[in-house]
């Protein structure tokens, strides 16, 4: 591949995205990331947000549809899609028994990280996240906070062209959420792609460049804040002004 | 459910709650409805039939009086009674440890006005319950059955049960509190656990010591138990140790001690320590263990390779929990009587040694791979990893297998000494049976929390079964080969034999690799 079609590609296309527990969790979802974009998506309780990033992140296989990362198909080429990849539940994924060194290095493995570069990195991100004084305790002793940040540290060690984060800040104190969201925003200034879900409206309105809206599976609008405003003030009449909040209101049609 | 109305937040009350619970916590996790299902329900009613059954042909024959201070029939009862007891205190140590351990609703019951005093006593009081209840379930036909049919005293089943109940699991929350002084909160859990194991199989264990024991240290015992137990010694009749026996059978004093001793014990235990309690809870939420800095700074160790960081990560998360530890080698301990007999009175040891062997090293590698596979901590990590799932797959098979084998090689390399035909067989059929085991933990276990590891039979019934049936095929296969390998043993029928394991295993190994599920 050379490198103008390379980078004419959108970090992520879902085409058709279909998945269905007893009744559709995701129907027939269209979504287009381009790279250095920040795109979140939003929606009520249950309307398909983390059955569409865990499809998108390789753990659940869509009933139809498809999904490619960077132009590779994740169905067809997994390992290669999933090399891009670093996904970040909102429950962190972690060893209670490992310690934060252990566990850098196990995920280091896992993405084939060559040893030097992991070790400058695992040292940088501990640094960088504070957790450096606690790296030879074992996870289990750490708060909810310190969880997510190791987490993270643990995203990033591969360094990923697109992130997938549910739900990041939740259990964050105030500086550790800043320093996500000044990571996410350097991130996507360096060419890099997230995709996040957050019930933090402001958090959205304020980092990402585009927003996406999802209910009962479907994406029921997206585009810019401005965008949005538009769309919802033909429909429902509102002015210029609103938030983001009214307007996800009036889209999902709640009260 | 029209049960009395009790004041919101009386002991009573609480009582009632957490015997709601206990029941429901009966039906098992998987079940849909909580409590026992209407099937478990209907054995249970059928089977507190068939005992009423049993208890009504049996009862009349036993005559209405009996001679509760005859011999045998005392020391046999007073044994059976010791037996239950220490099962008794085996469940009640357990209880003990989920109290203090898996708390559960420990901090709401205390972050309410409730008086922890009744919060301890109804905890303690819900033990009793718990611990009496399998024992009321098995006599309390005999007791009923027994009023009907005019031998009221064998109502005495009912205090003496629940006297009993009473003082064990008194006795281990009293131990489980002792030991949380003695040795501190967090080594409490083990040590209660093999306690509890411990005192639970010890009689097994000493009927084993005893059936291994020489000729001549059986006749001894037998002649120091005649010398004492002989009118007016010290385990006369009439002595105290008999006491539990003559109570089952009816005697009233020995029945008001027991139980008067129970009540004692439950209210000594509830005063004195509930304060202890209290802390010792306390403790156990806001303890946790910091490790002091490593001096030469933070060591990384990158560059291992896929597989081997995959297993060290997986004997790393074992080597740290003391208590799966402590749990993987009790069920191993069960099993070394075994091995004891074969090694000093077999004649034709090798086989048996061979096959016990064979048994002990599938149990483990079961035990290690259901952690390694199916209580993975983080599945999603591994499966949003691009690393090649079989890669990582066949690295959990080689972290869980590797422990097993190296436990055989002491033994091995003294078969080899002897017959290394022998050995090369047995070295052949311990793989195979690990490697076996393994894939059938791989194929049939479905995801589980590592915390379910003692109750991981109940949930995944087939799963089960295949691994019993992968163990036992290769266990009689190890025996058979060995026999046959020994000097003038050949015979037609051990071939035959080994060839119907073959295909059983065969057959039993398709089975499970055709319940794998998609991502194996």
């Amino acid at each position: 591949m050379d490198d103008f079609t390379h980078h004419a590609l959108p970090a992520l296309r879902l085409r058709g995205l279909r998945k269905e527990f007893g009744r559709p969790a995701v129907d027939g979802l269209d979504l287009t990331v381009q790279r250095g974009e920040l795109y979140a998506l939003l929606g009520p309780n249950g309307a398909g947000k983390t059955t569409t990033l865990r499809m998108v992140a390789g753990l659940l296989a869509p009933d139809a549809g498809s999904i490619e990362v960077l132009g590779v198909d994740m169905v067809g080429d997994a390992g290669r899609a999933k090399q891009a990849i670093a996904y970040l539940p909102d429950e962190p994924m972690l060893y209670a028994k490992l310690k934060p060194t252990e566990y850098l290095e196990f995920v280091a493995g896992l993405w084939g990280v060559e040893a030097g570069v992991a070790e400058e990195r695992a040292r940088r991100l501990l640094d960088w996240l504070d957790l450096s004084k606690h790296a030879h305790e074992l996870t289990e002793g750490f708060s909810r906070g310190m969880k997510q940040k190791l987490a993270l540290a643990g995203a990033l060690i591969h360094e990923p062209q697109l992130l997938i984060l549910d739900e990041p800040l939740t259990g964050l104190d105030a500086a550790a959420a800043r320093q996500v969201k000044d990571l996410l925003v350097e991130h996507t200034s360096k060419g890099g792609t997230v995709l996040l879900t957050t019930h933090i409206l402001e958090v959205a309105e304020r980092m990402a460049q585009r927003i996406g809206i999802i209910q009962h599976g479907k994406l029921i609008a997206q585009g810019t804040l401005d965008e949005l405003r538009g769309q919802s003030g033909t429909a429902m009449g509102s002015g210029a002004g609103a938030t983001l909040e009214d307007i996800f209101l009036q889209l999902t049609g709640q009260p | 459910m029209s049960l009395p109305t009790l004041r919101a937040g009386s002991a009573l009350w609480l009582l009632r709650h957490e015997l709601r619970l206990y029941v429901f916590r009966m039906g098992g996790k998987q079940a849909k409805r909580r409590g026992p299902s209407v099937a478990t329900l209907i054995v249970m009613g059928l089977a507190l039939l068939g005992l009423h059954a049993f208890a009504w042909t049996i009862l009349p024959a036993l005559g209405g009086e009996l001679d509760t201070r005859a011999p045998p029939l005392v020391i046999g009862v007073t044994l059976l009674f010791a037996l239950a007891f220490s099962m008794m205190l085996s469940q009640g140590l357990k209880a003990s440890i989920e109290v203090l351990f898996e708390r559960g609703d420990l901090d709401l019951l205390l972050s309410s006005p409730l008086p922890s005093r009744s919060i301890f006593i109804v905890r303690l009081a819900a033990n009793v319950i718990g611990t009496a209840s399998l024992y009321l379930f098995l006599l309390a036909p005999f007791a009923n059955v027994g009023l009907l049919i005019g031998q009221p005293r064998w109502l005495a089943i009912y205090p003496t049960v629940l006297g009993a109940a009473a003082v064990a699991a008194s006795l281990s929350m009293l131990l489980t509190l002792g030991l949380v002084r003695l040795i501190g909160i967090r080594r409490t859990r083990v040590a209660a656990q093999v306690l509890g194991a411990l005192v639970g199989a010890l009689f097994f264990l000493l009927s084993q010591v005893y059936a291994n024991s020489a000729g001549a240290m059986q006749r001894r015992l037998a002649g120091w138990m005649g010398e004492h137990m002989a009118p007016g010694a010290a385990l006369g009749p009439d002595s105290l140790v008999w006491l539990p026996g003559r109570a089952v059978l009816g005697e009233l004093a020995p029945q008001l001690g027991i139980a008067a001793l129970g009540l004692a014990a439950f209210f000594l235990t509830a005063n004195f320590t509930h304060g202890f309690f209290v802390r010792g809870v306390q403790q156990a939420v806001s303890l946790v263990r910091n490790a002091a800095p490593p001096r030469n700074g933070v060591r990384y160790r990158f560059g291992r390779g896929l597989s081997r960081t995959v297993m060290l990560k997986e004997w790393r998360l074992i080597a740290r929990d003391p208590q799966l530890i402590s749990q993987v080698l009790l069920q191993l301990l069960y099993m070394l009587p075994l091995c004891f007999m074969l090694v000093f009175k077999g004649k034709t040891m090798v086989p048996g040694l061979g096959a016990s062997l064979t048994f002990l090293c599938t149990s483990l590698t079961t035990a290690l791979a259901w952690l390694m596979i199916a209580a993975e901590d983080a599945p999603d990590l591994l499966r949003a990893a691009p690393a090649a799932p079989s890669t990582v797959a066949r690295a959990k098979l080689a972290a869980a297998v590797l422990p097993a084998l190296l436990l055989v090689a002491a033994p091995l390399a003294w078969v080899g000494w002897r017959q290394p035909l022998s050995a090369l067989l047995l070295g052949v059929c311990v793989t195979g049976a690990t490697v076996a085991a393994a894939l059938v933990v791989r194929w049939c276990a479905r995801p589980a929390a590592r915390s379910d590891f003692r109750s991981r039979g109940k949930g995944n019934f087939l799963s089960h079964f295949f691994e019993l049936g992968v163990s036992m095929a290769w266990t009689g296969l190890s025996w058979i080969l060995l026999a046959l390998a020994q000097p003038g043993q050949v015979s037609i029928w051990l071939a035959v034999g080994g060839a119907v394991l073959f295909t059983l295993l065969f057959v039993l190994m398709a089975v499970a690799w055709s319940r794998r599920p998609a991502y194996a």
